[in-house]
């Protein structure tokens, strides 16, 4: 029982992750309609951002550290839509998904001659977890549940009550109409790259320093968004949201099942199943917030 | 060096059949299979499995075969449904739970260990063990392999490939059964990348599930974006350059400390050229109108 | 005409002198294919270093019969695809007839079949997996197989008086070979074992293996990992909560897994081939590694590497530069061989056999146990 309840409590804290990156991938996949491969590489940069501020000799407190690599995640972005993604607006998705697999490739093994192939920690001090019952809880991932969730409720905010946040909603909605109604769209498209970036250096950071860091981390983790992403339905932010926590479970209640060799594929499982049984997503409604 | 140079042309002559798959389902017919490599590993793990447990060369090749067209046939089944992106995901998904196969069902595959001494290939009596004899053999079962897709693209089934590739919906409106013929074409496709498999396995003599990523497809999609504009000679064109630029840097004598730093940013090139191929074509790139279309 | 035949005998003279000035200027190279980059390359740094420093104590000696020797490093990255390519091209290119082998069995045993075939000399000074023992006549090892470890961690867990253990083990050749001998040995002596968790190398999470031995609330649990996946293992299985006993073989015993895990390794106890550290081999060995490399701590099995190097050059000395030659003389140089790390007789397999000692980490340095 308590092997269950820590799985369940450990599939939460990943899915929270799993969430803020699935967001991201889908504000951009219903605005631009590709899916972009190089997520994975934002993801990767917030961590190797945070990294690199925390570490000698600049030395600055995670708190700091997360914000440094959030701008600079941002910048990493609108650099890639500007250089690539931008020429190719009107290109075939496929053209897309292609040019966005170099990205991802580039900035992979960019990585890995900066910093190494090995895994890296952040400087945490070693602590041991909190037991609240049956389950342990360490100070970090706790930290990692409060950030998550202020992320997300800021979110909400954003898209609920901004102009920025509705303009978003209504390109991604239908581009053609939201642009007779004066949207101006190219605006969107940055403010969609700022959301989905800053998303993706929080939850790369959170993911760093609930696991490590590698070069490669970025790949498995677009394939979950990928997955949370088709569970919501595509578009769909809170049905985003909602499909990464359940990845996040499903991955961590299944090894309990299933040899933990195969922890990795069970994005992939869920994925080809719902191509085959239900594209349109699990969760119904597109465009949860009205 | 002349062994070296001989190195390099017979791990051309296992990349163009891996390649040339490819090119015949992206290329030929639009399908944009990111999990191309499973059928690679497959074929190379069945014919490994097979060789070292006695099974001749010859028979063991044709069973591999056999098998990764099978599991394409079953793949294809379901996932052929889905168009474009969602095909390419799903693929690429299907791949990756090969390669978990591959690592974690060790009682076969003696997971991430790889198999070791798999033996060379002979043929009716002939031992291949040296590098001219991998050269010429290998070389004798590219230009079938190559013969043969040259006449699928020009004979009435290439020409509905094409039409699939340019416009779906309209091949279907003229009642082609567009279904059953992406499913031949993902058979022709994984059956060369089945060849190079089984060349691989054999050549190297170890393989292990880190031999079967995502990166071996990008290496042939880079091929194909590099070659396919200009076909079949094209994409054989492009294994040359590619692979002769790969294992070439071996050769660079470059500072040890230098060295690690080889492999990331070889790929960090290949990841450039995708990019700017993609950025330099966009209009006429595999899109009607292109040169095959008309072919 | 005695001018003549004075001046033909100078020029032969001169032509032979030179010849031989030639010969002796020119060097015996053998290959050696050490992780210099990647998951293993903390270990591969040392080895090198451990490599040059007999190279250089022979050529300054005079090197072998007056030739320098002289190593070819390649790359093997730790993995097994990049050391085979590394290897093929030592004997394609480089036709060296002997190469000092990659380090982590599963690499090692991935070329061991390319050697044995091309007829080239393999070594190794830190692959321990028992299924080298039967990897072919061109195939040594100055390292003692993991059959002996085997035994030596299942003896050390009984001593310690543990009879229920889960077994946390590395998914290579190296970690499931020492698994299997030492849950074969273990259980002869009435142990019982409770799980066999395996783990891939390189992963960034560990946590799913570690609820599973923490559920089974063991009082010890055995872990034979390497330093960086056993540093990220036991910081996550102490902020678990986990409080059990490990117990771990040698391939965690460095300075490396303290200063990466920290006090989650306080207390950890393992085993590891023991060789005396009074013998003058070892303070002659020690010497030069400090007038080498001035306060630099000695890495881990250099000791191996360092007794490995002065073996092939005996054995080239002796039996020349072909394989074959190399080969023969391998086991008539090693008969009786007091090197750093004990005797290094080669028994009819290319094997060593070799004593176990405990280390523990104890106020966060690594300490020898009785």
């Amino acid at each position: 029982m308590s092997l269950f309840l820590q799985s369940l409590l450990d599939g939460l804290i990943a899915g929270s992750i799993y969430a803020l990156f699935a967001v991201g991938l889908t504000l951009i996949y219903g605005t631009l309609h590709f899916i972009n491969f190089a997520h994975g590489e934002l993801i990767m940069a917030g961590a190797y951002f945070a990294y690199l501020f925390m570490m000698p000799p600049l030395h600055l407190s995670p708190f700091i550290s997360g914000g440094c690599a959030i701008v600079g995640v941002v910048c990493l972005a609108l650099l890639m839509d500007r250089s690539v993604f931008s020429p190719l607006r009107n290109a075939n998705s496929l053209l897309l998904l292609i040019a966005s697999l170099g990205i991802s490739l580039f900035f992979q093994n960019l990585a890995q001659v900066i910093w190494g192939a090995e895994i890296r920690t952040f400087p945490f001090p070693l602590e041991r977890g909190i037991s609240l019952g049956p389950v342990v809880i360490t100070p970090v991932q706790a930290w990692i549940l409060i950030i998550a969730a202020g992320a997300i409720f800021l979110l909400y905010l954003f898209l609920k009550f901004t102009r920025a946040g509705k303009a978003i909603r209504s390109v991604s909605d239908n581009p053609r109409l939201a642009k007779t109604f004066g949207v101006e769209t190219e605006r969107v498209i940055r403010f969609v790259w700022i959301v989905a970036a800053s998303l993706a250096a929080v939850g790369g950071v959170l993911y760093a320093a609930d696991t490590n860091l590698e070069p490669h981390m970025g790949t498995i983790n677009l394939v979950r968004a990928f997955a949370a992403v088709l569970l919501g339905g595509v578009g769909n932010v809170w049905g985003a949201l909602i499909g990464g926590i359940v990845i996040g479970l499903s991955e961590n209640l299944g090894v309990l099942i299933l040899p933990i060799g195969y922890k990795d594929a069970i994005a992939f499982c869920v994925i080809i199943l719902l191509l085959l049984f239900r594209p349109e997503g699990i969760l119904g409604v597109r465009w949860g917030v009205r | 060096m002349t062994n070296y140079l001989l190195h390099i042309l017979i791990v051309c002559e296992i990349i163009i059949p891996f390649a040339l798959g490819l090119q015949l389902e992206i290329g030929e017919t639009g399908l944009y299979n990111f999990g191309h490599v499973a059928f690679f590993g497959i074929s190379a793990y069945a014919s490994a499995l097979l060789t070292t447990h006695g099974i001749p060369f010859m028979g063991a090749l044709f069973a591999s075969l056999a098998l990764a067209g099978l599991f394409a046939w079953g793949v294809g089944y379901p996932i052929l449904r889905l168009r474009g992106d969602y095909f390419g995901l799903a693929m690429l998904g299907f791949a990756e739970i090969m390669r978990k196969i591959f690592l974690n069902e060790s009682w076969l595959t003696r997971g991430p260990m790889g198999i070791p001494g798999i033996p060379r290939p002979s043929f009716f009596g002939v031992p291949i063990h040296t590098l001219p004899r991998f050269a010429i053999f290998y070389g004798l079962f590219v230009i079938a392999a190559a013969f043969a897709v040259y006449h699928v693209t020009r004979s009435p089934l290439g020409r509905v490939f094409h039409a699939i590739r340019d416009d779906e919906y309209s091949a279907s409106a003229v009642g082609k059964d567009t279904f059953r013929f992406r499913r031949t074409s993902l058979l022709m496709g994984t059956l060369l990348a089945a060849l190079g498999g089984v060349f691989w396995a054999h050549y190297i003599t170890f393989i292990s599930p880190s031999d079967f990523t995502l990166n071996e497809t990008i290496l042939a999609l880079l091929i194909v974006v590099i070659g396919g504009r200009w076909g079949m000679a094209g994409t054989i064109l492009a294994t040359f350059f590619v692979i002769g630029f790969q294992e070439g840097l071996r050769f660079l004598p470059l500072p040890e400390s230098f060295g690690r730093l080889i492999a990331p940013m070889q790929q960090m090139f290949f990841g450039l050229v995708l990019v700017l191929i993609v950025l330099k074509r966009e209009k006429s790139w595999f899109h009607k109108g292109d040169r095959l279309a008309q072919g | 005409m005695k001018k003549i035949i004075v001046f033909v005998a100078i020029v032969v003279s001169a032509v032979l002198f030179l010849a031989q000035a030639g010969m002796s200027s020119g060097t015996i190279k053998i290959g050696a294919v050490q992780p210099l980059s990647g998951n293993l390359a903390v270990y591969g740094q040392g080895f090198k270093m451990a490599i040059d420093l007999a190279v250089d104590e022979i050529n300054a000696n005079g090197g072998i019969k007056g030739k320098k020797l002289e190593v070819i490093y390649e790359d093997g990255k730790g993995t097994a695809k990049d050391s085979v390519a590394a290897v093929r091209k030592l004997i394609d290119v480089d036709k060296v007839p002997v190469i000092l082998g990659p380090a982590a069995s599963t690499n090692f045993l991935a070329v061991a079949p390319i050697c044995e075939r091309a007829h080239v000399v393999l070594i190794g000074a830190e692959s321990a997996s028992p299924a080298i023992t039967k990897a072919g006549d061109y195939i040594f090892r100055v390292f003692p197989s993991d059959k002996l470890q085997g035994k030596g961690v299942a003896d050390l867990v009984i001593k310690l008086g543990y009879k229920k253990v889960p077994v946390l083990y590395i998914n290579n050749d190296w970690g499931k070979g020492l698994k299997d001998e030492f849950v074969k040995n273990f259980t002869k002596k009435g142990g019982k074992i409770l799980s066999e968790i395996p783990y891939d190398q390189g992963k960034t999470d560990y946590r799913a293996q570690l609820l599973k031995i923490k559920q089974l609330h063991p009082k010890a649990a055995v872990a034979l990992v390497y330093v960086k996946d056993g540093a990220v293992i036991f910081k996550q299985a102490y902020e678990l909560g986990i409080q059990t006993q490990w117990i771990t073989g040698s391939a965690a015993k460095s300075g490396k897994l303290i200063k990466l895990a920290g006090k989650a390794v306080e207390g950890l106890i393992g085993t590891y081939p023991n060789f005396s550290t009074t013998s003058p081999q070892y303070k002659h060995f020690v010497a030069l590694w400090k007038k080498k490399y001035g306060d630099k701590k000695i890495g881990i099995f250099a000791e191996y590497n360092y007794d490995m190097v002065h073996l092939v050059a005996k054995a080239i000395a002796k039996g020349g530069t072909t394989p074959d030659g190399i080969r023969k003389a391998l086991y008539e140089v090693s008969k009786g061989y007091k090197g750093v790390t004990g005797d290094k007789t080669f028994d009819a397999n290319g094997d060593v056999g070799s004593a176990y000692g405990v280390w523990m980490v104890k106020d966060g340095k690594i300490v020898t146990r009785k």
